[in-house]
């Protein structure tokens, strides 16, 4: 397999596990907002922090509210993190990897991308907003499904399936982030009387809240989400998970020198928290070192199996 | 009732599917009764259908512009264009008796030049060509094949006689879009398609594989094949990824590959490097190698030349075989079939004025608003003037150029070149067509069943080429008896 496949099926995989977390959470968002009191400090900035995309955000919008949000996370293509921009990337990967994948996988990604070309302006209203996410999870999973059940899961599989979950690993961490402000001391007693409503929101955006109520039975609190999403080996998007799928797909591949180990001191990381022993602080400081972990992942990927032009 | 046909014209030129406004010929009549079943509704969605299908499987071309290069929807005519099995059988025979010649003539070429020798083409010809790669001389590709790929294009005159327009022989394009005008018609008439015995198309990308398989440099049982692209910027970038998907090898540019010092080309693989066996390159000779050919080139391969003439690696189409593709070398083909077959050529060429040479000069600069003149050595309909279509005024500037550079220019009469009806506004009307039929050759020979017919959507347009606002249909070849 070509180096430079290898390196366009990874980002194929990343742009489409973005373009699908991006629906996910801006659904999520706005049904918790219908939920929650008006004037509650869970606003719609919340979603631009967690794409740590704060100052592009003020750069190009004078005022926060949901129209601008959902324009900039949703069909700015200007901001490549925006769901529209990470559509366009994915297209733009795959058109160049056709030769690697069934028909079908090609067409689904440029139906969507038509799709989401052709109702850019339809997210202005929520209920039509919401019609459009939907559209565009459902093409996701319809890109998912068909990958899984038409494709050999050799090698070019296993990039896509390092990509996905690096992506997915990498979200996780940027909400639980987001949530871990919840547990600060200082949040209002408004906020904590809703307290369960939001963490309920936070599995919703991981679809998560079934499996919670089977495997943690206890009642929905903030300790018992986070340690469930962080060390869970069975949820898809819980980060041990993540990373054993990761696991999985490098160990199958040739020349993965140096990988293994990154991995294995990953889920070191991950397995050495407790939520209910640290503090918010310790907590936010924990999640930026996975962060940085799962770049310097990344890094080592690019470096053992992508197109370096030049060295031999 | 108020057909689709209503004031169809067939006077000006050959209609391919009709004799007279209300008449079908033979080969045609059950596609028109079916098309007359239909009523203007019916046929405008097939035609949105169609649409949906080009945007959706995303058969796109690029064009190149001021504003940048922009990807295009395929632009295709939902009707068919029909040729009766026992004339195409006539026209298969051809094309391959074509190709086997000029194959004899490039390797002829590159060694001994007998046909020049013998007095039946200007050694001059030849050493003014651009497409001759001294480079070249004394290599002999497996089974002498060195045109591997040929894009022959036709038109039929007035006179319902075909004759052969041109052969592409360097980096022929369209043959996707020919694979994929069927997939879309067996969407948009799938009842028709149950009725009628068509020439079944889509065995192409197997025996391309085929083909490369057989000019591999080793007969080991594993061999590794590629398909070369300039990438994505490429106007026929959409092809080289669909023709490498439909062989299941790998799409690689130039940077992908690399030669070593022994000689042999290998890829960058997530393995390490990975030895290449055959290249179908679609990267014209000038940007193949910037060791031999341009210097400047970013998307050839550094030693390549080296390696094909080591003989570790075959490329399809050979380095040098475009100097067969030349409008000039073009006017002797039918003495090359005599010469090397021994046989009568059966396709006729379009009769050909030289600018080389003095008296046809003379001629052409004459007759330059009755003529179609063209450089020899450019594809994609540049630079060419329809005479009878030009201004005045663009026809002393045309006379100037050939004036100049005499050797590259050819000029032929301008053929009433046949129609097809084709859907204008829920209507039909005929528009100008012409056919691109593919042609292998490695250890064995092939034509596809038909191949693209392009279409000039604008009305009395005679250039059919898609960089120019042309279009294609579906070619079907039929048996007339049935019918």
């Amino acid at each position: 397999m070509l180096s430079r496949s290898a390196e366009r099926l990874y980002w194929l995989a990343r742009y489409l596990e973005r373009t699908e977390n991006i629906a996910r959470l801006v659904n999520v968002h706005m049904n918790l907002l219908m939920d929650l009191p008006k004037g509650v400090e869970m606003g719609w900035l919340q979603l631009v922090r967690i794409n740590a995309a704060e100052q592009e955000f003020r750069e190009k919008y004078n005022s926060v509210n949901e129209r601008t949000v959902t324009r900039f996370l949703l069909t700015d293509e200007s901001y490549a993190g925006s769901l529209f921009s990470s559509l366009i990337a994915a297209r733009e990967n795959i058109r160049t990897s056709r030769d690697l994948l069934p028909d079908e996988a090609w067409q689904q990604v440029n139906e969507m991308y038509l799709f989401a070309k052709n109702n850019l302006d339809s997210i202005g209203s929520r209920r039509s907003r919401v019609l459009f996410l939907n559209e565009i999870l459902k093409g996701c999973q319809r890109f998912t499904g068909l990958l899984s059940g038409y494709m050999s899961h050799h090698h070019p599989y296993r990039f896509i399936g390092i990509g996905k979950h690096l992506e997915r690993a990498d979200m996780t961490t940027r909400i639980l982030d987001l949530a871990s402000l919840l547990l600060a001391e200082s949040r209002s007693d408004e906020l904590r009387q809703y307290e369960t409503i939001l963490w309920m929101n936070i599995l919703k955006s991981l679809n998560a809240l079934l499996m919670y109520r089977q495997h943690v039975r206890s009642r929905i609190n903030g300790d018992d989400v986070l340690n469930f999403l962080l060390l869970n080996k069975n949820l898809p998007r819980a980060v041990r998970c993540c990373l054993g799928e990761i696991a999985d797909c490098v160990n199958k591949l040739p020349n993965h020198v140096g990988l293994p180990e990154k991995l294995d001191e990953l889920k070191l990381t991950v397995n050495a928290i407790d939520t209910r022993q640290t503090t918010q602080l310790q907590l936010r400081e924990i999640l930026d070192d996975l962060q940085n972990k799962l770049g310097g992942l990344h890094a080592q990927i690019a470096e053992n199996w992508f197109l370096r032009v030049g060295v031999e | 009732m108020k057909s689709i046909w209503e004031n169809y014209k067939t006077e000006a030129a050959y209609d391919e599917l009709m004799h007279s406004e209300f008449q079908p010929r033979p080969v045609s009549n059950r596609l028109c009764q079916y098309l007359n079943s239909l009523n203007k509704g019916d046929i405008d969605k097939r035609k949105i259908a169609a649409e949906l299908a080009i945007m959706e499987m995303g058969i796109s071309f690029t064009v190149y512009s001021d504003e940048g290069n922009i990807d295009r929807a395929w632009p295709f005519d939902i009707i068919p264009r029909i040729i009766e099995a026992g004339e195409w059988r006539m026209i298969e025979k051809g094309l391959k008796q074509r190709l086997t010649a000029l194959n004899h003539f490039i390797s002829d070429v590159y060694s001994e030049q007998a046909f020049i020798k013998a007095g039946k083409m200007p050694g001059e010809i030849i050493n003014s060509s651009k497409n001759f790669r001294k480079e070249c001389v004394g290599m002999q590709p497996r089974h002498n094949v060195w045109a591997n790929i040929c894009g022959t294009d036709l038109v039929r005159d007035k006179d319902g006689v075909m004759y052969v327009l041109e052969d592409n022989l360097r980096v022929p394009s369209g043959v996707s879009y020919m694979l994929e005008n069927r997939v879309i018609t067996k969407r948009v008439f799938p009842e028709l398609l149950q009725d009628i015995d068509i020439l079944p198309i889509d065995d192409y990308p197997t025996q391309l594989y085929d083909m490369l398989v057989s000019i591999a440099p080793h007969q080991n049982s594993k061999v590794r094949i590629v398909v070369l692209t300039p990438g994505v910027y490429n106007s026929a970038y959409f092809e080289h990824a669909y023709l490498a998907q439909q062989m299941g090898v790998q799409l690689v540019e130039g940077n992908d590959l690399i030669v070593k010092n022994d000689d042999c080309v290998y890829m960058r693989t997530i393995e390490g490097l990975e030895k290449v066996d055959v290249i179908y390159r679609r990267i014209d000779d000038d940007f193949l190698d910037p060791e031999v050919f341009r210097k400047d080139s970013t998307l050839g391969v550094r030693g390549l030349m080296r390696a094909w003439k080591a003989g570790n690696v075959a490329l399809a189409n050979a380095p040098g075989a475009g100097v067969a593709d030349d409008k000039v070398v073009y006017a002797y083909v039918p003495e090359m079939i005599r010469y090397y077959l021994n046989e009568e050529p059966i396709l006729p060429n379009v009769p050909t004025y030289l600018c080389s040479d003095k008296d046809q000069l003379d001629y052409v600069l004459k007759h330059l608003s009755e003529l179609v003149a063209k450089p020899a050595n450019e594809s994609g309909g540049y630079g060419m003037i329809v005479g009878p279509h030009a201004t005045h005024k663009e026809v002393e500037a045309f006379r100037e150029i050939i004036k100049k550079d005499p050797r590259n220019y050819i000029a032929q009469p301008t053929l009433a070149i046949s129609t097809a009806p084709t859907l204008c506004k829920g209507k039909l009307e005929p528009r100008h067509i012409d056919l691109r039929p593919f042609i292998l050759q490695g250890e064995d020979i092939f034509v596809t069943a038909g191949g693209l017919t392009r279409v000039a959507l604008t009305k009395g347009s005679l250039v059919v080429n898609s960089s120019q606002g042309g279009g294609s249909k579906d070619t079907w070849i039929i048996n007339g008896e049935e019918h």
